[in-house]
């Protein structure tokens, strides 16, 4: 193994990190607050909104998550008469696709969350007079974020690794410039260059969700 | 005389269960009630009634001659709110916010509803945690404070508000028996700056020491009222000397 081949395999390899950090950051970014909002709708009062919730959660949770992305990269656009208003930029459809499965299991956890926290917590904050957002924002959410942060941290870890499914769509991340390289030169270095590039990640975010933990400890 | 809480033929049912048969009283500003009887017997539901945690099935509250309820017709969320502002509680399992330091428990409800300037409120929040003889704790989180010191906390809390009425709930309930002395003894100062209190409590001792009127409830229902001379000394009815009898054999 040579220091020259590493580097030239590993420049287009960290292009392809890009796209898998860029994926990553737009996953989280936008399933956790969609997450919440379903957390909600699960446990709203309204019957058919609480239903629809869970039903969502059922069918995002109960199919492959390649399933979803094959479906919203190339099964959307086959749709009749609404289907040629469907076709995105393959990055775009495979993030709609995350998004929506990464926020059906946000979706979970965070009701979970809410579950652990004690009734008298609310009738706390009612009896000073809170109204029922105030309660939401000031009381319940912080102590939620303590309990799902370990839970949260590990689907976080799940979809760094969940971005090689990309590789399926053909959308060029970390993998498939590992894999293209193998092929080519037939050495094995590239995929020991891919495992390290995603342990770096998943260590970054071990060391933010433990130093997010220690800030939630309330010690 | 103008009564500050009216409290008329309150009824509650749980599905088949009553849990309250009519309960009727008037409470005069600056009066100390005690309200003892045995478990199940509606004390609690009583009282977290009187705030709104538990919807009755029918009856009146009045509260500073406003009503919450008049015979089983609420008022409107707004006028809901107002009224019970006026009242402040403290709970057997204090409900502290965990994720605050003790001077932030205190200051979220002022804070959030902007009662005050920020340096008003925090000159209140260091009177009241003087009061109850917890300055030195101001910064810490209620997972290092003891249940006595956890439950000064909550009382300074709902002092916060400058409730006219303060309800307990069992406040000693879920405090170690060397415990129980240090809350005892904030509740009795405030009695003696006329605090309007409802306290819900096992601590016989201490019901007859700092109450004006006891409350016997039993199965739903009042069923004796008198001084705590009266009460402890002199119980007029069967079942209330049945269960001082039980007490006693307890402690």
């Amino acid at each position: 193994m040579s220091w020259d081949y590493i580097f030239t395999v590993l420049p287009p390899m960290l292009k392809g990190a890009q796209t898998t950090i860029l994926m990553f950051l737009a996953v989280i970014v936008l399933s956790v607050p969609l997450g919440f909002g379903v957390t909600l709708l699960m446990r709203s009062r309204v019957k058919p909104l609480a239903w629809l919730a869970h039903t969502y959660v059922y069918v995002m949770r109960g199919t492959p998550l390649l399933l979803q992305v094959l479906f919203f990269c190339f099964g959307l656009p086959l749709l009749p008469v609404i289907g040629e208003y469907l076709v995105f930029d393959r990055f775009i459809s495979a993030a709609i696709a995350f998004v929506l499965n990464y926020a059906a299991y946000f979706a979970e956890i965070f009701r979970g969350g809410l579950l652990s926290i004690d009734k008298g917590q609310q009738e706390a904050a009612q009896v000073l007079g809170l109204s029922k957002w105030q309660t939401m924002t000031k009381v319940i959410v912080p102590q939620m974020i303590r309990v799902v942060l370990p839970t949260t941290a590990n689907e976080a870890i799940t979809l760094v690794k969940d971005t090689a499914l990309l590789y399926a769509v053909a959308v060029p991340e970390l993998l498939y410039f590992a894999q293209t390289a193998v092929n080519r030169d037939m050495r094995l270095v590239p995929f020991f260059l891919a495992a390290i590039v995603y342990l770096l990640m998943t260590l970054v975010l071990t060391i933010a969700f433990k130093a997010l933990e220690k800030r939630y400890s309330f010690k | 005389m103008t009564h500050i809480i009216e409290v008329k033929q309150l009824k509650k049912s749980f599905d088949e269960l009553e849990v309250l048969k009519g309960v009727s009283f008037d409470i005069q500003a600056g009066e100390v009630i005690a309200v003892i009887g045995p478990s199940g017997s509606g004390k609690s539901t009583m009282l977290r009634s009187l705030i709104h945690l538990e919807e009755v099935t029918g009856g009146t509250i009045r509260l500073l001659g406003q009503g919450l309820v008049e015979d089983g017709r609420y008022a409107s969320g707004k006028d809901i709110r107002t009224i019970t502002d006026r009242m402040g509680m403290v709970f057997q399992h204090f409900n502290l916010f965990p994720h605050l330091t003790v001077r932030a428990n205190l200051e979220l409800a002022p804070k959030t509803l902007k009662k005050d300037t920020t340096a008003g409120i925090r000159k209140r929040s260091m009177e009241l945690l003087d009061k109850v003889g917890l300055l030195d704790k101001a910064d810490v989180y209620p997972a290092n404070l003891s249940g006595g010191q956890k439950q000064r906390v909550a009382i300074a809390r709902a002092l916060m508000m400058q409730p006219d009425i303060l309800l307990f709930d069992e406040p000693t309930s879920a405090l170690d028996p060397e415990l129980t002395g240090e809350v005892l003894r904030v509740i009795k100062q405030l009695a003696q700056e006329n605090m309007t209190m409802i306290i819900v409590t096992h601590e016989m001792g201490f019901a007859c020491e700092v109450s004006d009127r006891v409350f016997f409830m039993d199965k739903g229902e009042i069923a004796e009222v008198g001084t705590p001379e009266q009460l402890f000394g002199n119980p007029q009815r069967e079942r209330t000397r049945l269960f001082l009898q039980r007490e006693k054999l307890e402690e």
